[in-house]
């Protein structure tokens, strides 16, 4: 049997912090556009909400971290937030990358 | 004479004004302890200054130009109010650094980054950051914008770069023309030279330095050439191509929004291809009556893994919402071992256009193929959507097809998932065979549409991409012409729709032919509407039925080029 690592109790978070992996669809990714749209819409939460991609972490509230980090159609990401609003911003987050940032 | 790259059509006859973006200069300052307040609040009230003027820029901009150019603009100002980035601002400052340092510091880093990835929207933006940091430090400075708004007629603008800015402020009837040193197809001042309707030739080395202000210069901006010093030869010939390109536009726009008939009031389609759900926009705005040829590559190309149902119930939704209702044809994936895509499993083949693609993949990874057919059904209850399947050779291939599609409506039917119950499936006929059979194949399509390039390319044996043999690969053949009549010919006698997708469909020396023949809908490139809807109803039925059997009698193909050039109307 594989053995499950034990991990050392880490310090209680006060968030349990929330995550989603998924895929750009929209033809553009997270060019001028899009990345508008989907900046505004996030900043209204108060959680920290952060895109993993291509091994960096890029602050999603961030218009400019998200122009440079060239997400393109097609590129696999995930989505963190953590706080008190974590889920919600998440869910936001995730549906409007999956209904393609507003793209016409 | 020098050479750009053409961005945006016309000719432009002027005299040359050279815009020098001023180098902004400012001495570096330690701030002070009790002094960093002020100096955060100086900062602050530069970038409300600029979001200011900017808004009225973008308000002047949706007036003058259009509203999605005025886009551009509004996107500085969330560019600007990035809050990480004001944050990185603001603690420089609160470290004692001037608010000029401070704001070219940080929006130098993020010039950097921009331009150092290799994408080329993204190293566009850095000439937005540019554009931005250049604005705010004027502002913090207190030096003057310049005024381009104030340049008299008949300028021709040469610069390095054309910024957003800069452009807000051009009144597009004193302007003739625009030359720049960078810049490609897709830049800003590509994008906007064409919104204002400018002719524009970019990326024409040392140009600042060539020019002098007030010479005198030519630009074409179809071919990318810049005519310096022009002789009065060179005036006349091009103050004539200038009036031609005029009168040929404003010809053209008068058949904007009307519907596309013959001459004796035959009702017939120009429809768009398209690669991509935002090229639909495009399609729309350029008067497409709908799309006759969606390509559905892209959503399977430059990724690890196939596209999900999801993926591309979405593309295909996107675009039928974008028509509005009116057609949209959606070729499933035509795909086969010249392309290389890491998830599917192609083998190396030593004659890739023979072998196996298009329709002969799909049918042999059925899930694939499946998951493509239902994700264009489930699309299809958002718009009028038709299936078109490309390499068919053969009926029982349709027949395949078909049954796929009809399990696949059974089982939507079972989870209660809307789609267009009468969605109308038909073959994309681009092979000998197909054109051979396509009295019996009619039969079981519900539309054909005819893609003339590899129609050319498989009849006449001959790649075009192959220098030698490039000669062969021409519509004007008797081959190829005879193949055309046969299909449409065909599909008429059924009652089925008849379309051509491929280059054909715009060619003037073609479209009376295809009037002839009984083609239905003419599917060409967006740019390509109008002309193709003007030259269309240049002919009566009668009149285009004399030239096919004419042009039908010719042995060789250069006696059919010769007659059909002879007979051009446009």
């Amino acid at each position: 049997m594989r053995g499950r690592v034990l991990r050392r109790p880490r310090r209680k978070r006060r968030f349990k912090m929330v995550s989603k992996q998924l895929t750009v669809t929209n033809s553009q990714g997270f060019h001028m556009r899009p990345a508008t749209v989907f900046v505004n819409a996030v900043s209204k939460y108060k959680s920290n909400i952060t895109i993993k991609f291509n091994g960096n972490d890029v602050n999603a509230k961030s218009l400019m971290n998200l122009i440079a980090a060239c997400i393109k159609f097609g590129s696999n990401i995930e989505v963190v937030a953590e706080g008190e609003d974590e889920e919600a911003a998440l869910a936001e987050a995730v549906q409007l990358i999956e209904a393609g940032l507003g793209e016409e | 004479m020098l050479k750009g790259i053409p961005v945006s059509d016309g000719i432009g006859i002027g005299t040359v004004r050279i815009i020098k973006n001023k180098e902004v200069k400012f001495d570096d300052r330690v701030i002070p302890e009790n002094e960093i307040e002020s100096e955060l609040g100086r900062f602050h009230s530069a970038v409300d200054v600029f979001c200011e003027r900017t808004k009225i820029m973008a308000e002047e901009m949706e007036q003058s130009v259009n509203p999605k150019e005025a886009e551009i603009i509004k996107g500085h100002i969330q560019m600007i109010s990035d809050p990480f980035m004001i944050g990185q601002i603001e603690d420089q400052i609160k470290n004692g650094t001037c608010a000029e340092t401070a704001a070219e510091n940080t929006l130098n880093q993020f010039i950097e980054m921009f331009s150092a990835v290799d994408d080329e929207l993204t190293q566009q933006r850095a000439t937005d950051v540019s554009d931005i940091k250049k604005r705010l430090l004027r502002i913090l400075l207190g030096i003057e914008e310049i005024d381009l708004g104030s340049l008299p007629p008949g300028t021709i603008i040469v610069t390095k770069d054309l910024t957003p800015s800069m452009t807000t402020e051009i009144k597009k009837e004193n302007i003739n023309g625009i030359i720049t040193e960078k810049g490609g197809i897709t830049s800003h001042s590509a994008i906007l030279s064409r919104a204002l309707e400018i002719p524009a030739v970019l990326s024409v080395p040392e140009i600042t330095k060539i020019l002098k202000d007030g010479d005198s210069v030519i630009i074409d901006g179809k071919e990318g050439d810049v005519i310096s010093e022009p002789t009065e030869a060179d005036k006349q010939k091009y103050e004539k191509a200038r009036v031609d390109f005029l009168k040929e536009k404003e010809y053209l726009n008068t058949f904007i929004g009307k519907d596309t008939m013959t001459e004796d009031g035959y009702h017939k389609e120009v429809f768009c291809n398209i690669g991509t759900p935002k090229d639909a926009v495009t399609a729309v705005q350029k008067d497409g009556e709908g799309i006759g040829l969606f390509r559905t590559e892209f959503l399977f190309m430059d990724r690890k893994a196939a596209p999900t149902e999801e993926d591309q119930f979405n593309a295909y939704k996107k675009v039928a919402e974008t028509l509005g209702g009116r057609t949209v044809i959606i070729r499933t994936l035509d795909i086969g071992g010249d392309k290389d895509i890491p998830y599917m499993e192609q083998s190396r083949e030593d004659n890739p256009f023979l072998g196996y693609r298009a329709v002969r993949y799909c049918l042999g990874d059925k899930e694939l193929y499946k998951t493509q057919l239902r994700a264009i059904l489930r699309a299809s209850a958002f718009g009028k959507i038709w299936v078109m399947v490309p390499m068919v050779t053969n009926v029982y291939e349709m027949r395949q097809v078909r049954g796929i599609v009809e399990r696949i409506k059974t089982k939507l039917d079972k989870e209660g998932i809307p789609y267009d119950k009468n969605i109308k499936v038909g073959a994309m006929i681009e092979t000998p065979a197909a054109s051979l059979i396509s009295d019996i194949l009619a039969k079981e399509c519900d539309f054909f549409s005819i893609g003339t390039n590899d129609l050319i390319q498989y009849t006449m044996c001959a790649d075009r991409g192959n220098a030698d043999v490039a000669y062969l690969y021409k519509p004007y053949y008797p081959a190829v012409l005879r193949s055309l009549k046969t299909i449409i010919e065909n599909g008429k006698k059924e009652g089925i729709s008849v379309g051509m997708c491929g280059e054909g469909a715009r060619d003037p020396m073609l479209i009376p032919l295809l009037l002839a023949f009984g083609l239905d809908d003419f599917s060409v490139t967006p740019t390509s509407v109008l002309s193709t809807r003007s030259c269309i109803s240049k002919w009566t039925l009668e009149e285009a039925r004399e030239v096919a059997n004419k042009a039908m009698s010719l042995p060789t193909y250069m006696e059919v080029e010769e007659y059909l050039k002879g007979i051009i109307r446009k």
